[in-house]
């Protein structure tokens, strides 16, 4: 009897893990061959470089909230933090030049190690902490904008810069690849990596043995916080203008892509890896409508079932015991 | 008479451990029947049985004559067996009146509404029946421990509504966070409801079971090894009933020269509110130090306490000759202190890691490059190190963790501690509960290899047997002091006896 149960359990286990490695990568090439066959042209090396463009912006939004959810836990905040990062660059520069971008990306890792340090030493569900930031910040954006779109003046070497190709490649998308590998290589050769996948898969035993639960959370939030700044001056260098709400509509996407990839809502399965392919599915999806002319709301119908479907695949349902 | 409950040839198997061995038990009309035993002795067990909380394996269970297979704690309900439960069960944030009817069908709601004067009538009722002086719609959050305790009672006392005749009421430790004038209470409620009731009790203090019981049931190692009525016996007897059938550990440890090592940690004075009232003590360097005592005997607080996992914890704390606070467990293992924890798939192993992973958590950078950064080559080599020594079995080191025994997942844990090589001081708490004999002998290899290395090891034992095969100085707590020290065992041997009278 204790056989058979123990059989079961791995079986089930076993299955679980080759859904959440094997599941995203099929996905993106079923979408990648659908492109293929329907629109071809897509494809083409010039389109796709356009395509990094707009891409870029919402990987990193992807990247960077990969990291809570491997502690188990969400940043709510990152599509205000970005859009605020926007409008400042817009105030700031005309003051500080090319000084706004490294305050504003500071200040972005500063907003979230604050989250990060009120979620751990206060006991407070980040769900809830990063809530009430987003309120916070868009809030923020929307008073000192008046609730209007600003523009912003070319001529800054650090915005310039994001702007810019090398070799047909668009600098902003090597950033966005640059961060990638850098937080690959945190999460596998840092004690940093091994704190959080530790928190995430069972957080009291990792306490128990040494792990600094409030020093990991801080850094994990401060990093998405990071993230989300850099993607905000992402899409004002593309666009030329901040407005108050200019990445709202990236919080979903942003957050079904770590999903999709993988990462369980849970914590402590996934990573990097799998928010990339999770990240390349949510922009498909993306071009993928506009491509075929749908309503943009339908973009959002479709992001929201599929984050449904994606947890209900992906989440470890002996851990989390009572959901709330 | 007839019993009113007739258990015979009870087994209950936990994994690695048989809890009950053919037990037979009468519990009489109108009588109260003392259990006494050991930790780990079966008391427990055996009246969760009784209550419908866990289902023997074997054995058959009668109530008033009749056999009847009792599943769940509302099918022991419905059969007017009531439990008073050693953690409280009740719900805080409902009033005492829906507290005393959840369990229970009753005319106090219908369509799934509350009447709530009805209700709270019909619980007024029971709470006058133990003359309670507690308001029916008072917030359970709001009483204190003892009136819960109380209310705990009314709520079992109400299944006397449901039956014909006898009840059964059964207590798990109800005393052991009782003040003397509350147990007072307790004790006349027990007297009162003798009338109508059987009672039976478990606590670890000796004298109360003997105030109260009419007879006294001793079990040791899932048996029942004696039956005394109150007047034919007295505590001495009961001490080496308790501990008689215990084997004597055959392989003691060599005495070793005292005060030739440095002290490693000296405690002086240590408080832990509610559990630890002044505790001084010293381990050496290489010392294996043996903590025991029974439930609430503030052996665990102290330890966890050390460990950093208890801010209100007090008094002085010296180790390796320099005062220590110690502030969480980060702080701890910066000095060279471990801490196996008794709850282990809570608190020990990380679930849905591997085998290598748990290993190396919080140790792996010892063996990384510059300290930073981790060199997953090295590290493996030494958690399969580990591994082998402490005789793991699995397909490998990439085994997921929860697919291990209890047995294996603790050699997975205690490795993790092993793998540290700054590590001076391990805190063992009840490092076998839970293991078959042979990973124990595993376990005990290694701590005594270790030891021998020079780790001093600090540890909770469950038995008497496992601190006197292992163990250089051993001290016996009760009630958050300690109150009986054997410096060296090797040298002065103490008499079972001698240490339960000190536990009890």
């Amino acid at each position: 009897m204790v056989k058979s149960g123990a059989y079961r359990l791995s079986g089930a286990s076993l299955n679980g893990d080759r859904i959440r490695a094997m599941g995203p990568t099929m996905v993106l090439a079923a979408v990648v061959i659908c492109a293929a066959l329907t629109a071809p042209h897509t494809l083409s090396l010039r389109a796709l470089a356009g395509f990094s463009i707009d891409a870029a912006p919402l990987l990193l939004l992807v990247f960077g909230s990969t990291l809570p959810i491997l502690l188990g836990g969400i940043d709510l905040s990152i599509a205000s933090t970005a859009s605020l990062a926007g409008v400042l660059a817009s105030l700031l520069t005309p003051e500080l030049g090319s000084w706004a971008v490294i305050v504003i990306v500071i200040g972005g890792a500063a907003i979230g190690a604050l989250q990060g340090y009120l979620h751990a030493k206060l006991q407070m569900p980040s769900f809830v902490v990063s809530l009430g930031t987003l309120g916070i910040l868009s809030g923020t954006a929307l008073f000192i904008t008046n609730a209007s779109a600003l523009p912003i003046d070319p001529g800054f070497f650090l915005i310039d810069i994001l702007a810019d190709r090398t070799a047909g490649v668009p600098n902003g998308f090597v950033l966005v690849l640059a961060i990638w590998l850098a937080l690959i290589l945190a999460l596998r050769y840092l004690r940093f990596g091994r704190n959080v996948y530790a928190i995430g898969a069972a957080e009291l035993p990792a306490f128990m043995s040494g792990v600094d639960r409030v020093q990991t959370r801080v850094v994990v939030y401060a990093l998405s916080g990071a993230c989300a700044a850099v993607a905000g001056l992402l899409l004002i260098s593309q666009t030329l203008y901040s407005a108050p709400s200019l990445a709202q509509s990236l919080l979903l996407p942003a957050i079904v892509g770590v999903i999709v990839g993988g990462t369980a809502i849970s914590g402590g399965v996934g990573g990097m890896a799998s928010s990339m392919v999770g990240g390349l599915i949510a922009i498909a999806v993306r071009i993928g409508s506009v491509v075929l002319g749908f309503n943009p709301a339908v973009q959002n119908i479709i992001f929201g079932a599929v984050i449904l479907v994606a947890v209900a695949a992906t989440i470890d349902r002996q851990k989390i015991g009572i959901v709330k | 008479m007839n019993p009113v409950v007739e258990l015979r040839g009870i087994v209950k198997r936990f994994p690695g451990v048989v809890a009950l061995d053919r037990v037979d038990v009468d519990l009489r009309p109108c009588e109260v029947l003392g259990l006494i035993g050991q930790n780990g002795s079966g008391k427990s067990t055996l009246v969760k049985a009784i209550a419908g909380v866990q289902e023997p394996d074997e054995g058959e269970i009668r109530v008033r004559g009749v056999r009847q297979r009792l599943a769940s704690p509302q099918m022991a309900a419905s059969l007017g067996i009531g439990m008073v439960h050693q953690e409280q069960s009740l719900i805080g944030s409902l009033t005492v009146a829906e507290n005393i009817y959840l369990d229970k069908p009753s005319d106090s709601y219908r369509f799934g509404w509350y009447r709530w004067r009805r209700l709270f009538d019909a619980a007024r009722r029971q709470l006058d029946k133990i003359e309670l002086d507690i308001e029916p719609d008072a917030l359970v959050s709001t009483l204190t421990f003892a009136q819960r305790q109380m209310v705990e009672l009314a709520k079992v006392l109400a299944v006397e509504e449901l039956v014909e005749g006898q009840i059964v009421i059964l207590f798990d430790e109800p005393t052991s966070v009782l003040g003397r004038s509350d147990i007072e209470a307790l004790f006349r409620q027990i007297r009162r409801i003798g009338s109508r009731a059987s009672v039976v009790f478990i606590s670890h203090r000796m004298d109360e079971v003997l105030e109260i019981s009419d007879r006294v049931y001793v079990l040791s190692d899932g048996e029942k090894v004696a039956e005394r009525n109150r007047g034919a016996t007295d505590p001495d007897e009961l001490y080496k009933l308790m501990v008689g059938r215990q084997r004597a550990p055959d392989d003691a440890r060599q005495s070793r020269l005292k005060g030739s090592e440095p002290q490693l940690l000296e405690m002086r004075g240590i408080v832990v509110p509610g559990h630890v009232h002044g505790v001084d003590l010293t381990v050496g360097v290489g010392e294996i130090v043996a903590l025991i005592g029974v439930q609430a005997s503030g052996a665990e607080e102290l330890c966890r306490g050390l460990f950093g996992l208890n801010e209100r914890m007090a008094g002085e704390i010296s180790f390796a000759g320099h005062p220590a606070h110690i502030k969480g467990p980060t702080a701890a293992i910066a000095l060279g202190i471990g801490y196996l924890p008794a709850e282990r798939k809570v608190e020990g192993m990380v679930r849905g890691q591997t085998i290598a992973e748990n290993i190396a958590l919080t140790f792996g950078l010892d063996f990384g490059r510059a300290g930073t950064i981790i060199d997953r080559g090295k590290e493996r080599r030494e958690a399969r190190l580990w591994a082998d020594r402490l005789k793991l079995k699995a397909t490998g080191i990439d085994e997921r963790i929860e697919r291990l025994s209890g047995g294996n997942q603790q050699k997975v844990v205690l490795a993790k501690w092993l793998m540290g090589r700054n590590l001076k001081l391990l805190i063992l708490d009840h490092p076998t509960r839970g293991l078959d004999p042979g990973a124990r002998g595993d376990v005990f290899r290694a701590i005594r290899e270790l030891a021998a290395s020079g780790l001093a090891i600090l540890f909770i034992g469950d038995t008497l047997d496992e601190v006197l095969s292992l163990a250089d100085a051993l001290h016996v707590m009760r009630d958050g002091r300690i109150t009986q020290s054997f410096p060296d065992l090797a040298a002065h041997r103490p008499h079972e006896e001698e240490i339960v009278r000190a536990m009890v």
